[in-house]
């Protein structure tokens, strides 16, 4: 279930990032809004998965997840270009979370 | 030199102060369990508008990449190294390699953005990262 909890905090935060940057600097005023309740939502789920994982485990695959989730965003969505050193990145997220599974802590 | 300017310098403590927040939240959110503790609940949702706040006042004037990198990496290297301090948690040396190696891994995603964040308008993408990269290699050497 901690899992499914990290996924949808996961999803808002992806929509926080997002958001925050088209609120520019929190002026336009819509995009603020979605910004707080995005995050509110997603800070909610975040601490439901929290029951389950350490506080510095569970926070740091949820932070990586939303990084890799916001830079595949990028390149299907908005043209940016998957490059090598963005796939290293994705690669060792992804073999340190599945570690982290493996070595007992998530 | 110019990079002490106290604008730079202060845009930098901001940044910091930004990451700093962002280890208090992680840490209460955690503590909050699932927001059924009052204190610790409204402590999350004061670091996290300290935290929004903080690091959109600091990426005026970093460079966006840059200063996610930096806020993230103490964000999430501070919530592992104060987690097990704080509460009932304790992290084995090949679990904090793991970690370790995810922490590395946000840093590095983020900075790996930087090289497309300077493309100049109107230049064929390809073109826009040629220069982006060819001009850090130069603010590198």
């Amino acid at each position: 279930m901690q899992w499914l909890y990290l996924a949808i905090a996961d999803i808002f935060e992806i929509t926080v990032a997002i958001a925050a940057g088209k609120a520019e600097g929190f002026k336009n005023r819509t995009w603020t809004v979605v910004t707080l309740v995005s995050g509110a939502i997603g800070t909610y789920f975040l601490s439901k998965a929290l029951l389950t994982f350490d506080v510095g485990v569970g926070y740091a695959i949820w932070t990586s997840i939303a990084g890799v989730g916001i830079t595949l965003l990028g390149a299907l969505l908005f043209g940016q270009r998957l490059n090598w050193r963005k796939a290293l990145g994705i690669l060792a997220i992804i073999v340190g979370v599945v570690g982290l599974q493996l070595s007992g802590a998530a | 030199m110019s990079d002490t300017s106290p604008s730079s310098a202060n845009s930098w403590l901001t940044l910091l102060l930004a990451g700093g927040f962002e280890v208090g939240y992680a840490l209460s959110v955690g503590g909050s369990h699932g927001f059924t503790r009052l204190t610790w609940s409204l402590v999350a949702v004061a670091f996290f508008l300290l935290t929004l706040w903080a690091l959109s006042a600091a990426l005026r004037t970093i460079d966006v990449a840059l200063g996610y990198a930096v806020w993230a990496g103490i964000g999430s290297a501070g919530a592992a190294l104060l987690g097990p301090v704080l509460f009932d948690e304790t992290l084995t040396t090949g679990q904090a390699l793991w970690l370790g190696l995810i922490i590395v891994g946000v840093v590095w995603l983020k900075l790996a953005d930087r090289q497309q964040g300077g493309g100049e308008p109107g230049a064929v993408p390809q073109d826009g990262q040629e220069a982006a990269s060819a001009r850090r290699e130069t603010q590198g050497a």
